[in-house]
C-alpha cells in the first residue's frame, strides 16, 4: 500500500527527494552527453580535422532535413517507410499469433511443421530478395512482404513457447471442471500469455524496422531506406546521416509506444 | 444403509512411455459412501494423483471399472488461482466453464465466500491474499458448482506448518458443514488421521489397498483430534503399515 504524501515520515520525504534528484541528474547527463557528441562532431568538421564531405555534421544534417521539409519530400519519405513498417508489423503479429495458436492447438501440426519453422528461422531472409522482387515487383508490397517475413517467425516462436509454457496444473484444474479445449485457450492460455505477448511486441518492433529498411535497400523508389541507399550511391553523406537520424527517432518512438502499452497493461494486470 | 457414491473395481492403470510401461495400480478396489471423508495414504510415488485423475474421469483405467454417481470438484496442491482474476471471478470460474451463468448460481458462490470469511476479499486479486486465504478461496471455488464429491490432492502440502494446521481446520469445518463427500490423497499420516472417517493405506507401486481403517474418534475437529489419546496409536500403526 502506498502512503499518503501528507502522512509520511521525514526520512521517507528525504528518500523521495533524493530519488527525484537522481532522476534529474541522470536526465541531465543523458542530454549533456548528446550535446557533447553533437558539439564535438560539429567542431571537428568546422576546424577541419574531419572532412564534412565524408562525416557530415550536425548543422549540415539540420540543413538537409530543412530542405527536405521545404520541398515536401520529408514527410513523404517518412510516411512511406512508416506505413510499410506498421503494415508489416501488424501483419506479422496477427499472422504470427494465429499460426502459434494453430500450432498450440494441434500437436500433430506442430510436430510436422517444426523442421520447416526451424529452417525458416535460420534462413537469412535477405537471400529471398531477388525472389521477392520478381514475385511482388518493386513497390511497397514487396517491402511489406519482406517485413512480414523477417518478423513473423519470431512472433510464432515467441508466442508458441508462451502458450506451451502454460501451467500444467491450471490446465488440469480446468479439465477437472470439464473445460473444453476452446475454454482452456480462452480462459487460461491467452490471458496467461499476455506478458509474453508484450515482450514479443518489443522484439517484433525491432524486426519490423529491420525488415522494412532491408526491403527498401533491395527495392524502392521512396522511403528512408531508399534515401540512405540513394545518398550512399551519389555520395551525399548528409542525406545518409539525415535519414539515419530520423530513423533513430522513429524507431525509438515506436518502441516507446509499446513500452507505454506494457505499462498500462501490467498496471491493470497486477493491481 | 449408506449409499455408495464412488466405486473402484479391480482397477489397473498402466503408464506408457517410450522406455517402457509402468503399472501404477493393479486390481485396486475400494468404495466411498455418501457423506464420508476418506483419506488415502501411500508411499511416495505410488500413483496417488493417478488415482484421483481416474476417479474424476480424466483418465480411463487400463482394466477394471470406476463407477461414480455425482459430480466432482478437484482441489490441487497449490491454489492455482488465476492472478489476473479477482477472487470473486476465480470462485465463479467453474460456473463459467459449466455455463451455469444464471444469477442464482453466482449468488450461491458469493454466499459461500461470505459465509467462510472471504466477503471482504471478493474484489481483491489473489496476490493480495495470504497463502491460507488463497487456499480457502480455492476450496470455495471447488464448492461453487455444488459438487457431490470433493477430490483433494494433497491440498495443504504447499503451506507452511502453522498455516497448514489452520487451513486444515477451516477445510474440515467447511466440508463437514456442507455435508460433502471427500476423498483426500496425502502422504501426511497425521493429516489423514485428523481429517478422515476412514483411511486407506496403499502399497508400493503397483498400488493396491493394503489396509482399511475406520477411525474411532468422538470428535471431528482436526486440532482436537490431535489431542486425543488414540491419535498417536493410529499414527504409529499407519506409519508401520506404510513402511511394510
Amino acid at each position: 500500500m502506498k502512503h499518503n504524501l501528507t502522512e509520511c515520515s521525514d526520512e521517507h520525504m528525504t528518500f523521495l527527494k533524493r530519488r527525484k534528484k537522481r532522476r534529474a541528474l541522470i536526465w541531465a547527463l543523458r542530454l549533456g552527453l548528446l550535446a557533447l557528441l553533437l558539439g564535438v562532431w560539429e567542431l571537428v568538421t568546422r576546424v577541419g580535422w574531419a572532412d564534412p564531405f565524408l562525416t557530415s555534421s550536425p548543422s549540415r544534417i539540420g540543413a538537409t532535413i530543412a530542405s527536405l521539409y521545404r520541398d515536401g519530400s520529408l514527410f513523404y519519405h517518412i510516411g512511406v517507410t512508416l506505413a510499410e513498417t506498421l503494415a508489416g508489423f501488424a501483419i506479422a503479429v496477427v499472422l504470427g499469433c494465429g499460426v502459434a495458436l494453430a500450432l498450440w492447438w494441434s500437436d500433430l501440426l506442430r510436430e510436422v511443421l517444426e523442421p520447416y519453422i526451424v529452417v525458416l528461422n535460420a534462413l537469412p531472409k535477405i537471400a529471398l530478395g531477388p525472389l521477392i522482387i520478381i514475385w511482388f515487383g518493386t513497390g511497397s508490397t514487396a517491402i511489406v512482404f519482406m517485413t512480414v517475413l523477417v518478423g513473423i517467425i519470431v512472433c510464432i516462436l515467441h508466442m508458441l513457447s508462451a502458450f506451451i509454457a502454460t501451467d500444467k496444473n491450471k490446465i488440469l484444474l480446468l479439465r477437472s471442471m470439464g473445460a473444453t479445449k476452446w475454454q482452456i485457450l480462452r480462459k487460461l492460455v491467452i490471458p496467461s500469455s499476455l506478458a509474453s505477448f508484450i515482450s514479443m511486441l518489443k522484439v517484433a518492433v525491432g524486426m519490423a524496422w529491420i525488415g522494412s529498411i532491408m526491403g527498401e535497400y533491395i527495392v524502392s523508389r521512396a522511403g528512408l531506406g531508399y534515401l540512405i541507399v540513394y545518398g550512399g550511391q551519389v555520395f551525399k553523406l548528409d542525406l545518409v546521416m539525415s535519414a539515419t537520424c530520423i530513423l533513430c527517432l522513429l524507431a525509438a518512438g515506436m518502441y516507446f509506444l509499446v513500452a507505454l502499452l506494457e505499462k498500462a497493461i501490467v498496471k491493470n494486470a497486477d493491481r | 444403509m449408506k449409499k455408495e457414491i464412488l466405486r473402484f473395481s479391480d482397477v489397473t492403470y498402466i503408464y506408457h512411455t517410450v522406455r517402457g510401461e509402468t503399472i501404477a495400480a493393479q486390481d485396486l478396489s475400494f468404495s466411498v459412501d455418501e457423506g464420508e471423508f476418506v483419506a488415502i495414504i501411500g508411499p511416495s510415488g505410488c500413483g496417488k494423483t493417478t488415482l484421483l485423475s481416474l476417479a474424476a474421469g480424466l483418465m480411463k483405467p487400463s482394466a477394471g471399472t470406476v463407477e461414480s454417481r455425482g459430480s466432482f470438484g478437484y482441489m490441487l496442491q497449490r491454489d492455482e488461482l488465476f492472478p489476473w482474476r479477482t477472487i470473486e471471478k476465480n470462485i465463479c470460474l467453474p460456473l463459467e466453464i459449466k455455463r451455469q451463468t444464471a444469477p442464482e448460481h453466482r449468488a450461491r458462490a458469493r454466499e459461500l465466500a461470505v459465509k467462510y470469511g472471504l466477503g471482504d476479499f471478493l474484489d481483491s486479486y489473489p496476490g493480495q491474499l495470504s497463502g491460507g486465504m488463497r487456499q480457502r478461496a480455492a476450496l470455495i471455488r471447488t464448492l461453487a458448482t455444488d459438487p457431490d464429491i470433493l477430490l483433494l490432492d494433497e491440498p495443504f502440502s504447499a503451506l507452511d506448518y502453522q498455516t497448514r494446521l489452520n487451513v486444515t481446520e477451516d477445510v474440515s469445518e467447511i466440508i463437514r458443514s456442507e455435508q460433502k463427500t471427500a476423498l483426500l490423497i496425502t502422504h501426511d499420516i497425521s493429516e489423514a488421521i485428523s481429517l478422515a472417517d476412514r483411511v486407506l493405506v496403499l502399497t508400493r507401486r503397483p498400488a493396491r489397498v493394503a489396509h482399511t481403517h475406520t477411525l474411532d474418534f468422538e470428535v471431528g475437529n482436526p486440532l482436537k483430534r490431535r489431542e486425543q489419546a488414540n491419535f498417536s496409536g493410529w499414527f504409529e500403526r499407519l506409519w508401520r503399515e506404510l513402511n511394510e
